[in-house]
Parts: structure tokens; C-alpha cells; sequence
């Protein structure tokens, strides 16, 4: 198949983008997206042309390092996919493909379609974490948690923080990553613990990093590869109220 | 303080127009519940008009309220959207097929409102309180040139309760979601109400302009 690709280039942050088209022929349907812009890059480093720098890791949909626009929507056409895990044959031949990178004030370009989200591990490392003490794993059964919790909170860890929410929303909001952190551990008795001082601090910096706020409009839902669902957000909601509000009868009882 | 946190938060300032919000969506109710007194006839109305105003100060300590309902409500969600503009970088090909326009609009409808109310406060509110001139409550919803009489100011009242109607459309769900009502065991009783404040309500305002302004004329 052939395929016309419009690709977002970008030296760095500081300096202007601009669209450049390229073109690939004879492409089998079956390779995977990124295996194409390999194929795309081997062709520009033998012509002595600027490679097109994108992000990639495992290949296997876990990791979370890749993701772009294609077509204006985060990993593409497809629901429920990475674009490491999106084929060729999503695509018809002849078709148009735009790339773009994930854009937000938060997420500043590296280079063409690589930005740099860092930003999330600041709201990681701001209270996305459980404190114990660390030595030998404890007995996995001493402390049990109903299925349904259980179920509840690995469905919240299954985002692999690629920032596609980001991208899909219109305020460019990260609700939907920090609420899928906060209520995958709120959910567990060893994350209650801190979960207070937890959402507290994790919207604080969310706020810090300039990320827009939410409006509830279910696009980074919709988007996410990962299907982390709305009520996430809800959860996280709850929290940040009960969180303030036990913070403001600590105070007054001081 | 924390609640000085609350309510300056991204997270917070959702809440604080979630609950003005619905605060609001219910006054609406109540409003409602008085204008269709039009329907019943020109005694029955002026006679609830009266009965409001013979209330007095606790009228007004309710307007007190309502006022600083729609301020702050109205405050937080341009503060809102100046964040959500800073945040946002553009994607010449971004696809809004997952973002539904009501939600895309709220902004937009929200100010249409805000007109809205301005005119609503400059016209009916000051002629019901100070400035009636001889006239009765119900002639000036029905006849004068600042009601119903004038088929520019139905037109007006027709199209902005329907933008009002498509504002409530996606805030009432939106306020379930930011007060945390998503996910509990009362999300189906909340979600079974919103259809009653974003389009029963705003349809009866409707129905008011639509019969006084116009269809009487006609029939």
C-alpha cells in the first residue's frame, strides 16, 4: 500500500514547526505504524535527510513512551490502542496521514513528534507512591481486599501515563491521569493511609504544571488507550472534598 | 487554610460551579413555579407577585444570595477558562468528535446567560420593584414594551432560555461528576433527574414568551 504522510517537523520548544510531506510506497498492511516510520527513517538517514524523531519503548502497549496525533486524534483511529499497537492495515491505501505531537504549554516539544512529559512525573512523585517500609515482600494475603475493590483499582493502574488524555482534551487537562493514580491507590487499604495529604498534593502541582482544568467532557476517556474510565475523576473529586474539608476540621481542632 | 485551597484549585473552583450551579438550577424550579401563574390569569399572578413582596427583607437577602451565586459561579468559570486557554496548545488537525458541543459551548452559552440576566434584571426586576407606573404585575410580562408585548424581547426570551437550557445540558451532568455523585450508589436517581432542569424547566420558561408573545395574538 501507499501512503502520503504529513509530519509535523520541529528543531526544539523554541523554534517554529512546520508541516513536510513525504511519501512511502509498497508498505505492507501488515507492520505495525511505527515499524512505517522506520521504514520512513531508513529512507531519510540514506538520503542524508533528517531522520523524524518520535517516542517508542517496549512496542508492546506497556510502557507508555509512545504516542502522537495521527489525523488529529491521540494513537489514532484506532479505540483502545497504542500506536505502536496500530497497523497499516487500519489505513487504505492512497490514504493521507497527518502527525502531529501531543501539544500542551506542559508538554514542551523535544523534537518533531517527541514532547517531553515530565510534568506527569512531577505529579507522580508529588504523592503517587505508597510509604513502606521496604525488605522481604509481605504474605500477599494478610491484608484482603474485597474483589471488587481489587478489580476497581487495577482497572485505575492500567495507565501507563502516555499522556493521551492530555492531548484529547480540550483544556488540556491531566484529570484523568491523576485520577486514575490517585483512585488506583486510594482504592487499596495500603494507599488509604495517605490518601488525603495524596490528592491534595497531587492537584496542587497538576495545577503548578499549568495543565487546564476539567470540564467533564469525556474526550480523554473516549481517547485513552488504556480505556481509563470517567469515574476516575469522580473518585478523585471525592477525595479532594473530603480531603479539604477533613483538613479544615484538623486545623480548627489544633 | 485548606478551604482557601478548595476553593482556589483547579479541582476546586469546579466545585464551587458545581454547587452555585445547581443552587441556581434550583431557584429556576422556583421561578418557574411562579411565572405559571400567567397561565392561571391576571389576579392569580399579581396576587403571588404580592405575596413575594410582602416577604420584604427576606426577598432581598434571597436576591443577596442569588447574586453572589451567579458572580461567583460566572468568576470562577472565566478564571476557569483563561487556565484552560493558557494550557492548550493548538493542533491544526485536532478532532473534536469525542468533546460534545455542549460541553465545547458552556462557555460561550454561559455569557449569552449573563446578557441575558443583565437584561432580565434591567427590565422586569426594576420595573416589578420601583418603576410599575400604574401598571399591573401581569401587564407588564404580557403587554408592556419591556415584556411580551414586543416581539423582539420574546424572540430574545425564546433563544436565550434555550441556550440556558443547552448551558444546564452539559452543567448539571458536568456538577454530578465534579461532586463526586458519579460512581455512588445515587448516580442513576441524579442522572434520571437532569433531563427535568435542562430541558423540562427552560421548556416551561419557553412556553410563556411563546403563548403570551405570539401565539395569543394569533388565535
Amino acid at each position: 500500500m501507499n501512503v502520503n504522510l504529513k509530519i509535523w517537523r520541529q528543531g526544539s520548544d523554541s523554534v517554529k514547526g512546520i508541516l513536510k510531506t513525504y511519501r512511502l510506497e509498497n508498505i505492507d498492511p501488515n507492520i505495525s505504524f511505527l515499524e512505517m516510520l522506520d521504514i520512513l527513517n531508513i529512507k531519510l538517514v540514506k538520503e542524508k535527510r533528517d531522520p523524524v524523531a518520535f517516542d517508542h519503548d517496549c512496542r508492546e502497549g506497556i510502557c507508555g513512551s509512545c504516542g502522537f496525533m495521527i489525523n488529529g486524534r491521540p494513537h489514532g483511529p484506532q479505540k483502545a490502542t497504542t500506536v505502536c499497537q496500530l497497523h497499516m492495515r487500519a489505513f487504505n491505501n492512497e490514504d493521507d496521514i497527518l502527525l502531529e505531537p501531543f501539544r500542551a504549554e506542559s508538554f514542551p516539544v523535544i523534537k518533531d513528534l517527541s514532547v517531553d512529559r515530565k510534568s506527569f512525573d512531577r505529579i507522580i512523585s508529588s504523592g503517587g507512591y505508597v510509604s513502606t517500609n521496604t525488605g522481604e515482600a509481605p504474605e500477599a494475603n494478610s491484608i484482603s481486599i474485597e474483589k471488587e475493590y481489587a478489580d476497581e483499582a487495577f482497572l485505575s493502574s492500567a495507565c501507563i501515563g502516555c499522556g493521551a488524555c492530555v492531548a484529547a482534551c480540550k483544556n488540556s487537562s491531566a484529570m484523568l491521569f491523576t485520577s486514575a493514580k490517585v483512585s488506583h491507590l486510594s482504592l487499596l487499604p495500603q494507599g488509604q493511609k495517605e490518601g488525603k495529604d495524596r490528592v491534595a498534593k497531587m492537584v496542587a502541582i497538576m495545577d503548578e504544571e499549568g495543565f487546564g482544568a476539567c470540564t467533564n467532557t469525556g474526550a480523554c476517556s473516549a481517547e485513552c488507550p488504556k480505556e481509563i474510565g470517567q469515574i476516575n475523576i469522580a473518585r478523585l473529586n471525592q477525595e479532594y472534598i473530603s480531603s479539604s474539608l477533613s483538613g479544615f476540621l484538623k486545623k480548627k481542632n489544633e | 487554610m485548606p478551604i482557601i485551597k478548595l476553593l482556589t484549585s483547579s479541582v476546586g473552583r469546579k466545585i464551587l460551579m458545581a454547587i452555585t450551579g445547581l443552587l441556581l438550577a434550583f431557584f429556576m424550579a422556583f421561578h418557574l413555579f411562579g411565572n405559571l401563574f400567567l397561565f392561571v390569569g391576571e389576579e392569580a399572578f399579581n396576587a403571588y407577585v404580592n405575596k413575594l413582596h410582602q416577604l420584604g427583607f427576606l426577598i432581598r437577602i434571597a436576591e443577596f444570595f442569588l447574586v453572589l451565586f451567579v458572580g461567583s459561579h460566572a468568576y470562577s468559570g472565566t478564571l476557569l477558562w483563561i487556565k484552560n486557554r493558557k494550557a492548550k496548545k493548538v493542533v491544526s488537525s485536532y478532532s473534536k468528535e469525542n468533546t460534545p458541543s455542549a460541553a465545547r459551548s458552556a462557555a460561550f452559552t454561559g455569557s449569552i446567560v449573563f446578557i441575558f440576566l443583565a437584561t432580565h434584571w434591567s427590565t422586569f426586576w426594576y420595573k416589578f420593584n420601583f418603576d410599575l407606573q400604574g401598571m399591573s404585575y401581569y401587564y407588564v410580562v404580557t403587554e408592556s414594551s419591556v415584556g411580551f408585548g414586543s416581539p423582539a424581547v420574546s424572540v430574545f426570551y425564546i433563544v436565550a432560555i434555550a441556550l440556558l437550557g443547552y448551558h444546564l445540558k452539559h452543567g448539571i451532568a458536568s456538577a454530578g461528576q465534579t461532586l463526586g455523585i458519579v460512581g455512588t450508589k445515587y448516580e442513576n436517581i441524579y442522572n434520571n433527574l437532569t433531563a427535568i432542569f435542562w430541558f423540562w424547566i427552560p421548556l416551561g420558561f419557553i412556553s410563556i414568551p411563546v403563548w403570551f408573545g405570539f401565539l395569543v395574538r394569533i388565535i
